[in-house]
């Protein structure tokens, strides 16, 4: 039963299921364009996000380059310390993990606070290091509670471990966390916010040697965090490996002297040939462990304001008047421009009187009548201060210079002072007065104005040692870049000083007569070693100055600083260097048992004689010795 | 019950394979992103989707050996029973992720009484519409059927569920269509809420809802919050490429970046895994399964029959181009299955039952 009326309904049926077909289409075809323009056409862009969703990328930091000393045993190396970690991202309540955390590990929860505070901005996903160098009992403590502390991390990071009790702290420097202000400087190239980088010494200098690769680790998360998968390792490339010039029972030894008279001042053994530091220090110093591990406040104030200034390297940093130290210069300027004869000899009343001014000798009773030999064994300031006023002061300042006193000496090790001289054009550059010879007296015994860094007396007396050669020192002697060692090229000598060679005679015998005859440095003399040296005792203050201090009452130091350079055996130098005191009296009274107690040190390892005492060396020993070098057994590395 | 065995020619075995495929696809995909990689195991999701299965082919079964005709005849009876259903969820329903939804589990289900408001509004409009002539072409007749619509759309937009709620609108407004409303009126309808959406906007949404239109136009303006559905829904359909990750290689969905992966973002790890070339199968196969519907409305011996699979085939287009849209960050994040392939037991037996009835509409285009 079909009507006309129920057809035409029926066309329009049709027409409409028709026009729903079509809207239907339409509707797809629209979805199918999206998601080609979603999936092919903008792919690249979402495929990023989707992996910077699940994919992290985990740092891993490079160890530091091991330093061995020159016999390859190792001075420093990394050890591996704990630091716990809290991941936001996995926390419901940061805040009270940080507690739970504080509770755990019996930490402080505002310190702990404090340092969330600072990482505010980091990633929801990145461990903020929370307690870095955590203690056994805290690690323990949170591996027990894994399941209270799930955003709690530990995480094992290399750090450097040096020798205790800041054996060689100066040398090595110390490591700590990059500062803003580094990020953008060529020695720190190629090292990020948040990179461990040196900061002084050797790990200064050679920071991008010693610093290695970091390398890290690809990882799949999920949505909280949680590590799912490893997909992929860069491991990190160690930083290079060292082998210092250093010997480390010469370092025992120089730092257990200076442990032993409980002295400040700063002391640097060569190789007169080459330029090898064999043993140097400052004293007092610092435990670079402690940077090691995050310097804490405290330690890091009570460091800078200690008046003691341990944190300076006073062997290249400190400058001092040299005292009578300085008169090898003076000889070998005077005589060189002929201005004196080995017989020069000058009548010591214990006083001289140049320009109005009465210049007092040392030694207060007469020395008599000198020639120059006995002169520089005895320390005669008035024959010096008669030589002195032969000579110009751009003489003193030309001769200091090719013996390598002036400027800096090249050593690798960071923040060299200059060693200075004066000359008349120095004067007047610096204070635009001419200089007045009256000037000159005082300089020819190393006062006045004249002020040196140990190391440079060091090279001064070396390049006297090698007969004319004005070495580089230096603390590095190879290199293992991961291809095996390779020795480094010792550095090219500053210059070379053509000595005349009776000068060099004279002023060899002066400094053997010193230790060897009658001299002021009878203490260092050795049996069949030809020690030759000359001490020296610089005025810190005037004797005016002295009397008004002690009135003072501000019980400051204002004993002498005491000196002694040196080179052994006289003829064929193998070792030389400067021992500093300061305020160590006569020089003879406190650097030269110091001197002595190394060439015996020196001399009997040299032999495979047994290590002499301190006691043997004219020194006494109030306590038991407080530094000791650690040498992992079974370890060693670097040439022979 | 006894079927004729000369109607069994007629039934329509590409639009089962083509729901059933479907139905699988969703299987498939629901089990790649539950996998749990510590159990190496498929969620629970998966288990409850795979018993439902067998559920819904019975139910389906049922829907197509009862001529439809009789289950129209009896549709009141039916609406009836839904509305007390729903009414009985509104006191006594299982309170889930803060909506009051299900009916207490019963031998280890519970149901969802709204899944099967479309079908029972759908049977109930066929028959109001298409036991008249000229049906929906006046006013009060429109009116009369928006009524029948009304009361489960009140009781599902107040559990609240207003995304299941909204599904029933294309229903009526499909059945009304063929039926011979007045297309005038649907653009004076859609120039009305054009015109009053400022005003529904102050004073007809909640906060959240407009929340939501607001993170649609700017995602980024919370991007950890409403948004991230958004974002993380591009990024993986975006991921996914020309030929996807791979089954189970999924890393959105699988590593949780993307929430309800196996719910209402089901299509999304599914053009994750599988990529454009996965989308466009997907899709020609609903659209196949459209256009298979739409033949049977064609094929219908009355208009009871054709209004019933429009009505039907019009709520599912609407929910699968929604979702889909959606699924690709497209549109404003609202908690709407994809049929067919999304988790959920009372969904998928609702969505077969509702093809068997369009299979008997084509089964039963000869019989008398």
């Amino acid at each position: 039963m079909v009507t006309p009326g129920a057809t035409e309904d029926r066309r329009g049926l049709q027409i409409r299921l028709v026009m729903i077909r079509v809207v239907t289409s339409i509707g797809f075809l629209a979805l199918a364009i999206s998601f080609w323009v979603l999936q092919v056409f903008e792919h690249d862009k979402y495929k990023e996000m989707a992996d910077n969703n699940h994919l992290r990328t985990i740092p891993l930091r490079a160890p530091r380059g091991v330093l061995f000393d020159r016999d390859g045993r190792v001075l420093v190396e990394n050890r591996y310390s704990f630091t716990i970690a809290i991941i936001r991202e996995r926390s419901a309540n940061v805040n009270a993990a940080v507690k739970r955390l504080a509770a755990a590990v019996g930490a402080d929860e505002a310190l702990l606070q404090e340092v969330m505070a600072r990482h505010k901005r980091d990633p929801l996903f990145a461990p903020i290091p929370i307690i870095e160098h955590a203690s056994f009992p805290q690690v323990a403590a949170v591996r027990a509670r894994g399941l209270e502390l799930p955003e709690v991390v530990v995480q094992q990071v290399p750090t450097r471990a040096y020798p205790p009790g800041g054996f060689a702290a100066h040398l090595f420097g110390y490591v700590s966390e990059i500062q803003e202000a580094q990020l953008d400087r060529p020695e720190f190239a190629g090292a990020a916010s948040g990179a461990i980088v040196g900061q002084a010494g050797l790990e200064k200098v050679y920071n991008t040697k010693l610093m290695g690769t970091d390398g890290d680790q690809l990882v799949v998360v999920n949505s909280v965090g949680r590590e799912i998968d490893k997909i992929g390792e860069e491991p990190p490339v160690e930083g290079q490996r060292m082998q210092l010039t250093i010997d480390a029972d010469l370092q025992h030894a120089l730092e257990e002297a200076f442990h032993a008279g409980n002295m400040a001042g700063s002391a640097v053994f060569m190789n007169p040939k080459t330029g090898e530091i064999l043993a140097m220090t400052s004293q007092p110093a610092y435990d670079p462990n402690d940077f090691a591990t995050g310097i804490d406040r405290g330690t890091w104030a009570k460091l800078n304001n200690d008046p003691l200034l341990p944190l300076q390297d006073r062997l290249i940093q400190g400058k001092y008047q040299p005292g009578s130290t300085f008169k090898v210069v003076v000889t070998t300027a005077a005589l060189s421009e002929g201005l004196i004869t080995p017989d020069f000899k000058v009548t010591c009343p214990g006083y001289a009187t140049f320009y109005g001014h009465t210049f007092q000798c040392d030694k207060h009773e007469a020395h008599g009548t000198l020639d120059l030999r006995h002169a520089i064994a005895e320390s005669c300031n008035v024959y010096f201060y008669t030589v002195g006023n032969l000579l110009k002061i751009d003489q003193i300042h030309e001769y200091a210079e090719k013996l390598g006193l002036t400027g800096k000496t090249g050593i690798d090790l960071p923040n060299e002072s200059e060693s200075l001289v004066p000359s008349t054009e120095w004067k007047m550059r610096t204070t635009g007065e001419k200089w007045y010879p009256g000037e000159t007296i005082s300089v020819a015994i190393g006062q006045g104005q004249v002020t040196v860094t140990p190391i440079s007396l060091a090279t001064m007396i070396t390049t006297v040692a090698n007969g004319g050669t004005v070495v580089v020192p230096h603390v590095v002697r190879a290199v293992d870049d991961g291809t095996g060692w390779k020795m480094l090229e010792p550095p090219q000598p500053r210059s070379v000083f053509q000595f005349r060679p009776d000068v060099l005679q004279v002023l060899r015998d002066g400094l053997w007569n010193a230790v060897n005859g009658t001299g002021t440095a009878g203490r260092a003399r050795i049996e069949g070693r030809d020690v030759a040296g000359k001490t020296g005792t610089a005025q810190v203050i005037s004797k005016e100055g002295r009397a008004a201090a002690a009135a003072s009452g501000k019980g400051l130091d204002l004993r002498d600083n005491s000196w002694f350079e040196f080179f052994a055996p006289v003829g064929d130098a193998e070792i030389s260097g400067v021992v500093f005191v300061e305020h160590g009296g006569y020089g003879a009274a406190s650097a030269v048992p110091i001197a002595k107690y190394m060439l015996m040190t020196y001399f009997a390892k040299k032999d495979g004689q047994p290590m002499p005492t301190l006691e043997s060396a004219g020194i006494t020993v109030p306590k038991p010795p407080v530094s000791t070098v650690t040498v992992a057994p079974g370890r060693s590395g670097g040439p022979r | 019950m006894i079927v004729d065995r000369r109607l069994l020619p007629h039934l329509d075995l590409r639009l089962i394979a083509a729901v059933l495929g479907l139905t699988f696809i969703g299987l498939a995909t629901i089990y790649s992103v539950t996998w749990d990689f510590r159990t190496h195991r498929p969620g629970g999701e998966f288990w409850t989707q795979v018993y439902a299965l067998p559920i819904g082919l019975v139910a389906a079964t049922v829907c197509l050996l009862v001529d439809y005709r009789s289950l129209t005849q009896k549709s009141l009876l039916i609406y009836v029973a839904l509305v007390l259903a729903l009414v009985y969820v509104s006191f006594f329903g299982v309170v889930r992720g803060g909506a009051r939804r299900w009916i207490p589990p019963l031998l280890g289900f519970s149901l969802q009484p709204s899944e099967f408001a479309r079908i029972t509004v759908a049977l109930v409009l066929a028959m109001f519409y298409g036991e008249r002539q000229r049906s929906a072409a006046t006013m009060g007749a429109l009116i009369a059927g928006g009524l029948i619509l009304s009361v489960p759309f009140l009781l599902i937009a107040k559990q609240p569920d207003l995304g299941t709620a909204a599904t029933l609108l294309p229903v009526f407004l499909g059945v009304a269509y063929v039926a011979g409303m007045r297309v005038r009126w649907l653009v004076i309808a859609a120039i009305a809420v054009a015109l009053l959406s400022p005003v529904i906007w102050q004073y007809g949404m909640k906060d959240y809802q407009k929340q939501r239109i607001e993170t649609f136009v700017n995602p980024t303006k919370d991007p950890r919050g409403a948004g991230y559905q958004q974002i993380q829904a591009k990024v993986t359909v975006g991921s996914g490429g020309l030929a996807g990750k791979g089954f189970m290689q999924g890393t959105q969905g699988g590593y949780g970046f993307l929430p309800v992966a196996h719910n209402d973002f089901v299509f999304s790890v599914l053009a994750e895994e599988h990529g454009f070339v996965g989308v466009l199968v997907t899709l020609a196969l609903y659209l196949f399964v459209i256009m298979r519907s739409l033949d049977a409305a064609k094929l219908a011996r009355d208009r009871v029959g054709a209004f019933l699979v429009v009505a039907i085939i019009s709520g599912f287009a609407f929910q699968v181009l929604y979702n889909i849209t959606m699924s690709a960050g497209l549109a404003p994040v609202k908690g709407l299955t994809l049929p067919l392939m999304s988790y959920g037991g009372s969904s998928l037996v609702a969505t077969l039952a509702g093809f068997g009835l369009i299979l008997n509409v084509r089964m039963r285009r000869f019989t008398n």
